[in-house]
């Protein structure tokens, strides 16, 4: 730790979005009353990882786990003050080295001194900059993830503003390794009306099938009320709210009982939220449900306005798509 | 990247299955199963809950990524690539059905010294059964909301002191932020409401009180509960990058009044309501 000052990096030298440090969070950290954190698309993020790894063994080669840069709303510019190889993913920042403009979704070489510079995306939230060998800050409780309403306890690593510097490994040099991995058509469609398949919980279940099929028919717009921790979507259709009040009545809903990543809450305001990589570890609020993991990756890319549809499945479907999309980059 | 389709031609059936009369176990994530307790603050029950957890822990180690308990649940985090619904399901079941002995409920508190280190060594003890001891300055100007909960309750400040302080509580849950257990139940008669609004900062260190519950605010944050006074003491402590909570789950708390002089002497600094 002590070490930690002398590491060179990418340095902050404008910035006026949003930009914090992850990698797959601390999910065993929970039962403390620490947020899993991680992550928010987790496709993007090990895509660019995935970016950075050879096949075969090299010892900066990055690992699935390594930490990154979490860019939200782009409009960051760094500095490089060493040689080293990156790779950016997600929303399109219009990202330029040296005001030359480079391909999203690729890796590059950084000189130092290189100016990179990331714009205000149209379109989706984070973008993630993986750099080879991974980011060197000091880890808590076994992850590098920076939770927003933990720094100021001082238990991660400091919020990045300008002037921060972006530890990186000594040599995060590697020779970019040839891929055939394609990004998803998903960044080009969110605008689109998002499907959310879910895992229905009690809520869900003490609705009669017609309820039910209102529900999973109404589209909902994301409000202005959206972050890391919960996604607040538009009030329920009114001809179910009723319903779901009387269902809420009948099912247990007194104590707070443990969330996941996904769980999808209903306040008493009939704004259902979904709970993001941020949330906290237990919750009051009546659940519908959980939306799957492949699915929050991409609800994670969509901004206040865009519009979202539920509908069940099941857990086994939600694991088999899961387990496709980390066997596409571990 | 997904196949929409054939979701929604597949109905899905209810993802929970009744093991005991009063136990539900529901996979409600991929990686996550909730088990579900009848709705109530209670115990004994909450020993069971305890049981269930380490022995789960215990027939699954290298499977189990976390476990979080709760009043009346249990979540487990497990790796579902290295074990099928089906064999976790049958565990689980011989689990929770396992005849079960709960310990002696009304174990007699073990009488507390005021000396620091008496503090900090039963705070720091593993034993669950052990009661830890939280001081409390119970002063008006640490208890913001004292004379409030006085009022509601309608009794006088001394009584409402004496009910929070003859009272053993049982931590149910941690969560909220870090080192944050929630501790009941608390006597009836002290049941109030939430705060309407919540204060935007609730000092380090302040026991309050909501409906069943009480806490401590380990660290400044916003909060929602009535303060009826502040503890000198830490309620987490950060060593060789490990966390420590000074509560657990499962563990016995009792709150002891101290003076403001013994507050101070103990480390601790009075933060006044502002305006």
């Amino acid at each position: 730790m002590g070490t930690q000052t002398q590491l060179t990096g990418l340095k902050v030298i404008k910035q006026k979005g949003l930009c914090s440090i992850q990698d797959l969070g601390r999910i065993s950290s929970q039962h403390l009353g620490f947020s899993a954190s991680g992550a928010a698309d987790e496709y993007a993020f090990l895509f660019a990882h995935a970016l950075l790894s050879h096949s075969c063994h090299q010892n900066n080669n990055n690992h699935h786990n390594s930490a990154a840069l979490e860019i939200t709303l782009g409009q960051i510019t760094f500095q490089a003050e060493q040689n080293c190889t990156i790779a950016i993913t997600g929303a399109n920042c219009a990202a330029s080295i040296n005001n030359k403009p480079i391909n999203n979704w690729q890796a590059h070489h950084l000189s130092a001194g290189d100016i990179l510079q990331f714009l205000m995306p149209k379109k989706g939230l984070h973008t993630y900059l993986a750099i080879a060998g991974g980011i060197q800050n000091t880890p808590w409780l076994n992850s590098r993830s920076q939770t927003s309403t933990e720094t100021a306890l001082g238990f991660s690593t400091n919020t990045i503003t300008v002037g921060s510097v972006i530890p990186l490994c000594s040599n995060a040099v590697i020779e970019i390794p040839s891929t055939t991995l394609t990004p998803s058509a998903f960044y080009n469609t969110l605008d689109d009306v998002l499907t959310l398949r879910f895992i229905p919980q009690a809520l869900y279940l003490a609705l009669n099938e017609k309820e039910q099929q209102v529900l999973c028919e109404h589209t909902f717009t994301l409000s202005p009320n959206i972050n890391r921790m919960g996604y607040r979507l538009s009030a329920l259709p009114e001809n179910i709210s009723a319903s779901l009040h009387i269902a809420k009545d009948a099912i247990r809903t007194k104590l707070s009982k443990p969330v996941t990543y996904g769980t999808i809450q209903l306040p008493n305001n009939h704004q259902p939220i979904v709970l993001m990589k941020e949330r906290q570890t237990i919750g009051g609020y009546p659940v519908i449900g959980s939306v799957i993991q492949t699915d929050l990756f991409k609800l994670s890319q969509l901004r206040p306005g865009n519009r979202v549809q539920f509908i069940p499945t099941t857990v086994l479907f939600a694991q088999q798509q899961l387990s496709a999309m980390y066997q596409r980059f571990l | 990247m997904a196949n929409n389709q054939s979701t929604s031609n597949t109905t899905p059936t209810s993802a929970s299955v009744k093991a005991l009369p009063n136990i539900t176990v529901s996979y409600v994530s991929e990686n996550a199963v909730l088990l579900e307790w009848p709705e109530k603050i209670d115990a004994i029950q909450h020993q069971h809950i305890m049981f269930c957890e380490t022995q789960i822990r215990q027939a699954l180690a290298n499977t189990i990524i976390e476990s979080i308990a709760s009043y009346a649940s249990l979540l487990i985090y497990y790796n579902f690539t290295a074990i099928t619904q089906h064999t976790l399901n049958t565990l689980l079941h011989k689990v929770i059905t396992t005849p079960y002995c709960s310990h002696n409920d009304g174990a007699p508190i073990i009488s507390a010294t005021a000396s620091t280190t008496a503090i900090s060594t039963t705070a720091t003890s593993n034993n669950s059964n052990s009661p830890i001891e939280i001081p409390v300055y119970y002063g008006e100007e640490a208890g913001w909301d004292l004379a409030y909960v006085a009022e509601q309750t309608q009794h006088s400040i001394q009584e409402v002191i004496n009910l929070h302080t003859q009272t053993q509580y049982h931590a149910y849950a941690l969560g909220f932020t870090p080192g944050f257990c929630y501790l009941g139940e608390l006597p009836t008669v002290l049941q109030l409401p939430r705060k309407s609004s919540p204060r935007i900062a609730v000092p380090k260190g302040a026991v309050a009180i909501a409906q069943q519950q009480t806490a401590v605010y380990p660290a400044a944050s916003p909060g929602g509960w009535h303060i009826i006074g502040q503890t000198p003491i830490d309620m987490y402590s950060v060593a060789d990058q490990q966390f420590k909570s000074t509560i657990t789950v499962g563990q016995t708390i009792i709150f002891t009044a101290i003076t403001k002089a013994e507050f101070l002497a103990l480390g601790g600094q009075i933060v006044k309501e502002a305006g």
